[in-house]
């Protein structure tokens, strides 16, 4: 038996592709805004396997957001459907089921309703929609995990433009241009983390430090 | 019904937050003028806040008296 998952550790299933970016932007700083620990499968150093790898992350974290909403075929050369992110849901919930007070796992999409079509399996279970804007992201995450003190979501928002902003220089700091690059995704992290403190000082009408 | 979740864990300490996401000794330094040019623009916009709630406290101060 693995040790016990982070109580704040949650596994981001979503798709690694550019018109995400923004939205993967906004599910670290959203995140982070909440006290939460963000985990990418891209984190983790090679070695094993890649699924047994994205399996142990999985068992180290106690929530996981799966992100449905591209269930466009990709495009050319090789149009090809996602099946990465059904996948590592479908291990979730496996993990789940077999070990239910370790894990909880919640799906996201931008469209009502689509989700009966694209996976029906999923019947009964209520995404959350985020209408594929960064608002909607942040929106959803302060829907689905409250916390004491929390940003609003105009606060989280502010935060979300400033990292965004900085985004290109963490780029090219980190010799990329994928914002998916296990470095950027860490200098985002660590980034959206610092930020929180002068978030919570100036809310709570302290002078930041 | 959506699976709503209170967190009662306690926000990540600073060496938490060190420990989990390394980054190189630049990005470190980038990091920290980027937080410090961060709470500038927030002091910014908490005085600015302040500054035009300023005539209706002028106002009812007037009326007040």
């Amino acid at each position: 038996m693995p040790p016990p998952p982070d109580p704040k550790g949650v596994f981001l299933n979503i798709p690694y592709d550019e018109e995400f970016s923004n939205l993967y932007v906004a599910y670290i700083v959203g995140l982070c805004q909440l006290g939460m620990v963000p985990h990418l499968a891209s984190e983790i150093p090679g070695g094993d396997r890649r699924l047994t790898r994205i399996f142990k992350l999985i068992q180290g974290c106690r929530y996981s957001i799966h992100d449905l909403s591209r269930v466009e075929v990709s495009v050319a050369p090789t149009a090809v459907p996602r099946f990465n992110m059904p996948l590592e849901l479908g291990m979730t919930i496996t993990w789940q089921r077999l070990h239910p007070s370790r894990h909880d796992w919640f799906v996201w999409e931008s469209v009502p309703y689509r989700i009966q079509r694209s996976a029906s399996d999923l019947n009964g279970t209520d995404p959350y929609i985020h209408d594929g804007t960064v608002e909607g992201v942040l929106r959803e995450l302060r829907n689905a995990f409250s916390r004491d003190s929390a940003p609003t979501v105009p606060q989280m928002f502010d935060v979300y433009r400033f990292v965004d902003g900085n985004l290109d220089a963490v780029l090219s700091r980190n010799g990329t241009s994928n914002p998916f690059d296990r470095s950027v995704f860490m200098e985002l992290c660590r980034l959206s983390n610092n930020l929180v403190g002068p978030l919570r000082h100036n809310k709570s009408g302290v002078k930041p430090s | 019904m959506r699976k709503r979740i209170h967190i009662t864990a306690p926000w990540p300490t600073p060496e938490e937050v060190k420990k989990r996401y390394p980054v190189s000794k630049a990005s470190e330094k980038a990091i920290q003028i980027l937080v410090e040019e961060f709470k500038a623009q927030l002091s910014r916009q908490t005085e600015a806040s302040q500054n035009s709630f300023e005539p209706e406290k002028r106002r009812k101060r007037a009326s007040a008296a």
